[in-house]
């Protein structure tokens, strides 16, 4: 019996974080390989004008009011309470070739809080799916902790970075070589906006910053969604895109190819 | 010969690695390729769908009674009387695209007796549904294997036997009568063949159903017509068994002699499959696609060995190039299914035709076992119209004699255990006694239960012939089901009187019962609070779930402490809905149990209850792993009869990639997760509204109903908008990226 007690009185030495989570989704098919359940944190340093998630953003809690009813978006969770709910489907999400995937708003803005779920996980394969917009130390703490993470690049030029996203993108592309550095799998996440993200020159830019990284798995492409201000009203916000909406994404594989890169479109 | 013929073909089949699925090894990954129906398939699917095949209908319809009075027939007389009649009445249609023929050139099925008479002969006693034996699965294989003449010989030789036993003798010569006019219907075929210079097709009728084929293609050809008949003798939800086993030896035979290649093999399998649809609006059922025609995939052969083989993938992949609502695919799949196969399978559930439908070999053998079901005979399970379990050629079983309203019992245990100031344990033996009063009345109905002669279908079983004794007193098996509908609602009620009431101590009763009582009207809040914060099955909560288990704990009591019927079968107990998701919310004339009003749910009366295994309408889950988690919970080896998990998932998770493969990944969690039975139905919400406004733009839009799929335009407002409002996984896509 000494084993169990041993487990308890490890518990009892946690200094149990709380986190904010606005939703937990199961079957999240496009948040990474398998059967995966994606936890979604809310905060967001970055305001990216083609946000599609804006009740993501606040890292307080928030009512949403759509026509039929209100919800409440964001709920606090203890890391354990956290770790329970996911452990319960450990069985499900192990024979399913998946696991648990952190994305948000921004994981890396609760970083204490999502290494100590990790922490308590139990055998699950973890992705942290992030912006890259962190602090260095937050990064490595929950990289190094992830089997593998898709991180966003959206725009290389620090300008245009600024002008869409209103924050700088050192911080993006300092945490992008201290990924290639800690040797973890990833897999780079390029939102297409039109005119905006989805050219030549910044396409190519993305192509140069990446090509040669060991970790690299593949880039992803993924074309705007039209309906991507359909929450906002909701959140009590205003959609203002910084580009125009109904042009449609240039799908431009050559950037990457020509580099000998592995892209698709998702 | 052409030069495919001439090639030697040897497994493997494809130029590409193998894998061994069982003890066959063959290669998968050909299989993948999709494959397209070849034009003259085309333009028969674009004729079936207009209903091209309805200008065949011009045979003068068949009037039996003044004859049958005439020669004072007896009933099995009589009903091998209207096969021949029927086979008698068809004109040989012979369209110059077809390869498989048989087309219905009559609508009704005339009766063999007239009102009054049916009332003398029935009196006291009840006839299932229609009358006429349905729901049932032949042994296609046996058929094939002896040819109609082979049956033919038998009840032969045992007629001679038994020939001093003049019920014996009346039986086998109805049965011959039977075998005549299948063949004369044939030999007419053949000519009209001859005579539209289709000599191929004039010798392989004459072959055919006669006796035994040689090839895939005369396989087919005899299973087209022989199971066609069975709809003109009036029968119904005629199920096709498991097609991949009794059908491979044939299609094996011709790969290996290269008198077929793999895609000849696929067209010819895709024609049969669209013929499944010729006459099918005239199929009786429920509504108009809920006709039955089950075919079954997978799973383990009678010795227990993985029976997958080559043309299981086969089928699934001609099904979907078919893309029609029959046949209704079933696949047996269990934990270590390869995952190329539920991948394949994952494809057919991805264009949204509601099926494949999932059984689980791990959790409904040993069930059926549990039963009485021999291992042997258990192994070799396929489905009914539905989902109910049954064994071809050996059952003559009733899979639905009815339903237990679950939330009836359950409603009516709160409303009255509340009133009395009952404990919650008071409640639960109150709910017993409900589900025992249901299961008793069922139980009495089948008591009363007259199952016609049935000449015909009795050449296609096991043991008919040779006994000299028709299907309808009775096979190695003849059990009753029973459907306990509607479980999610009922499980919630309780877990809420137990949750707020009991434990919590937060609600008083008598606001509860004043609430129900006025359907909520002056209590919205509490509505609310039940409907939003009260335990849910399908969340993986153990208060919820504790119902749900106990709920069909207590039914499979009641089934189980029911006396054997004296036919010499069990009730089993099943967690299917059917229809009844909609009657015991709303009402029906031939319902007998009471709607039932407001729910301690927080379901308002008149509010649709779950289907099958389904969390109750509306409420709030989890997603589709938590749901898995809840029903894995029940106690399959008590509830045999079937009854599917079902999941909504967005079309959009179909967008994805990986799609395919997590589909795959969904199908395999569920067996290992011990559930019984599963649908995946593929929706889009947008275009069901859409087709609900402008049903001429969807003509060709198929939903999944309940066991069975259907047209959504030819369905009743009801189910469209219950379908409109299930639950869907896989919304939109995800935070910070489009």
């Amino acid at each position: 019996m000494a084993a169990p007690i041993k487990i308890h009185f490890a518990l009892l030495l946690f200094q149990m974080l709380t986190g904010v989570v606005f939703d937990i989704k199961e079957f999240a098919v496009h948040d990474g390989p398998g059967l995966r359940v994606t936890v979604f944190l809310k905060g967001c340093s970055l305001r990216c004008s083609w946000c599609h998630n804006p009740e993501g953003l606040s890292p307080e809690p928030q009512i949403l009011r759509g026509a039929a009813e209100e919800r409440l978006a964001g709920v606090f969770f203890s890391s354990q309470e956290l770790a329970d709910r996911l452990n319960g489907l450990a069985d499900l999400l192990r024979q399913g070739e998946g696991g648990v995937t952190f994305s948000g708003g921004e994981p890396l803005l609760q970083a204490d809080f999502v290494a100590e779920v990790i922490d308590q996980l139990d055998r699950l394969h973890v992705l942290l799916d992030t912006s890259g917009y962190a602090d260095e130390s937050s990064f490595r703490k929950v990289a190094a902790k992830s089997q593998l993470v898709y991180f966003d690049l959206k725009l290389v030029d620090p300008v245009a970075h600024l002008a869409h996203t209103g924050a700088d993108n050192q911080p993006i592309l300092r945490n992008l070589r201290v990924l290639n550095e800690l040797g973890v799998p990833f897999v780079i996440r390029v939102p297409l906006i039109p005119g905006v993200t989805d050219t030549v020159a910044n396409l190519s830019a993305i192509a140069r910053t990446v090509a040669g990284m060991p970790g690299l798995q593949r880039i992803d492409l993924l074309p705007y969604n039209l309906a991507a201000g359909a929450k906002y009203t909701a959140c009590g916000m205003v959609f203002r895109p910084t580009f125009n909406e109904c042009l449609e994404s240039k799908v431009n594989l050559s950037c990457f190819k020509s580099a000998g890169l592995k892209v698709r479109i998702v | 010969m052409n030069n495919i013929l001439k090639t030697p073909i040897t497994s493997p089949r494809f130029q590409t690695p193998t894998t061994t699925v069982g003890s066959e090894e063959f290669d998968y990954s050909g299989f993948r390729n999709k494959f397209e129906l070849e034009p003259r398939l085309v333009e028969m699917k674009r004729a079936l769908r207009n209903g091209y095949y309805k200008q065949y209908r011009t045979s003068p319809e068949v009037d039996l009674l003044a004859e049958c009075e005439a020669d004072q027939l007896s009933w099995p007389q009589r009903a091998a009387r209207l096969i021949r009649r029927m086979c008698d009445a068809q004109k040989a249609v012979i369209r110059p695209e077809e390869r498989i023929v048989f087309t219905r050139t009559t609508g009704k099925i005339p009766p063999v007796y007239s009102k009054s008479q049916q009332q003398v002969l029935t009196a006291g006693r009840e006839l299932h549904e229609l009358g006429p034996i349905s729901n049932i699965c032949a042994d296609w294989g046996m058929v094939l294997s002896q040819g109609l003449l082979g049956r033919r010989k038998i009840a032969r030789s045992t007629r001679e036997r038994l020939k001093n036993d003049p019920l014996a003798v009346e039986f086998l010569d109805c049965a011959v009568e039977t075998v005549d006019a299948v063949l004369n219907l044939a030999r007419r075929y053949s000519e009209e063949a001859a005579q539209n210079h289709r000599h191929d097709l004039a010798k392989m009728l004459d072959r055919v159903p006669a006796q035994a084929p040689r090839t895939f293609h005369e396989a087919l050809q005899a299973l087209r017509l022989c199971h066609a008949v069975l709809w003109l003798g009036g029968h119904y939800h005629c199920g096709l068994g498991r097609f991949d086993q009794y059908m491979w030896p044939y299609l094996k035979k011709d790969l290996d002699s290269g008198r077929i290649d793999v895609p000849g093999a696929e067209q010819l399998l895709a024609e049969f499959f669209l013929s499944l649809n010729k006459d099918s609006d005239l199929y009786p059922g429920i509504q108009q696609g809920d006709n039955g025609q089950s075919l079954m995939l997978g799973g383990v052969k009678r010795d227990g060995s993985s029976g997958v083989n080559e043309l299981t993938y086969m089928a699934l992949r001609a099904a979907r190039a078919v893309g029609m609502i029959d046949p209704k695919i079933n696949l047996r799949v269990a934990k270590d299914t390869s995952v190329e196969l539920l991948e394949l399978a994952a494809e057919l559930t991805q264009i949204g035709l509601g099926f494949p439908q999932y059984s689980n070999d791990d959790v409904v053998i040993p069930g059926l076992v549990a039963h009485g079901y021999d291992l042997e005979d258990a192994r070799d399970y396929s489905v009914a119209a539905c989902w109910e379990f049954l064994i071809p050629g050996r059952g003559m079983e009733v899979v639905n004699i009815g339903a237990v309203s679950m939330p009836a019992a359950v409603d009516v245990a709160i409303r009255s255990g509340l009133t009395a100031g009952d404990s919650f344990e008071k409640i639960l033996v109150r709910v017993s006694a409900e589900l025992r009063s249901q299961v008793s009345k069922l139980a009495e109905l089948s008591a009363r239960l007259l199952l016609p002669p049935a000449p015909y279908y009795s050449v296609l079983m096991d043991g008919c012939l040779e006994r000299g004794s028709d299907l309808s007193n009775g096979l190695k098996y003849n059990n009753f089901g029973i459907h306990g509908a509607c479980s999610s609602n009922a499980a919630d009620a309780l877990a809420a009187v137990k949750t707020l009431v009991y434990d919590e101590g937060s609600l008083a009763s008598q606001r509860l019962l004043d609430a129900l009582n006025t359907n909520f009207e002056q209590d919205e809040a509490l509505r609310k609070r039940l409907f939003d914060e009260a335990p849910k099955v399908g969340n993986d909560d153990a208060r919820a779930d504790a119902m749900l288990v106990k709920l069909f704990d207590l039914f499979a009591d009641a089934c189980e402490a029911t006396p054997n019927h004296d036919r010499g079968g069990i009730f089993r107990p099943g967690s299917g809905s059917a229809m009844f998701y909609v009657w015991l919310a709303q009402g029906h004339e031939a319902m007998t149990v009471p709607v039932v009003g407001a729910t301690a749910d927080g379901r308002k009366s008149g509010g649709y209850f779950s289907s099958s295994l389904a969390p109750s309408p509306g409420v709030r889950v989890r997603g589709p792993f938590s749901v898995l988690k809840s029903y894995s919970k029940i106690n399959y080896q008590r509830i045999c009869n079937g009854g599917p998990l079902t999941l909504e998932v967005s079309d959009t998770v179909f967008r994805n990639p990986e799609a395919v493969h997590q589909v795959a990944l969904l199908i395999r969690i569920f067996a290992a997760a011990g559930c019984q039975q599963l649908q995946i139905n593929t929706l889009n919400v947008e275009s069901l509204k859409d087709a609900q406004m402008h049903p001429e733009r969807h003509k060709n839009l198929v939903v999944r109903v309940w066991g069975w799929s259907g047209y959504f335009c030819e369905l009743d407002e009801a189910f469209q908008n219950q379908i409109i409002g299930r639950h869907i996984y896989g919304g939109p896509a995800k935070c910070g990226l489009p």
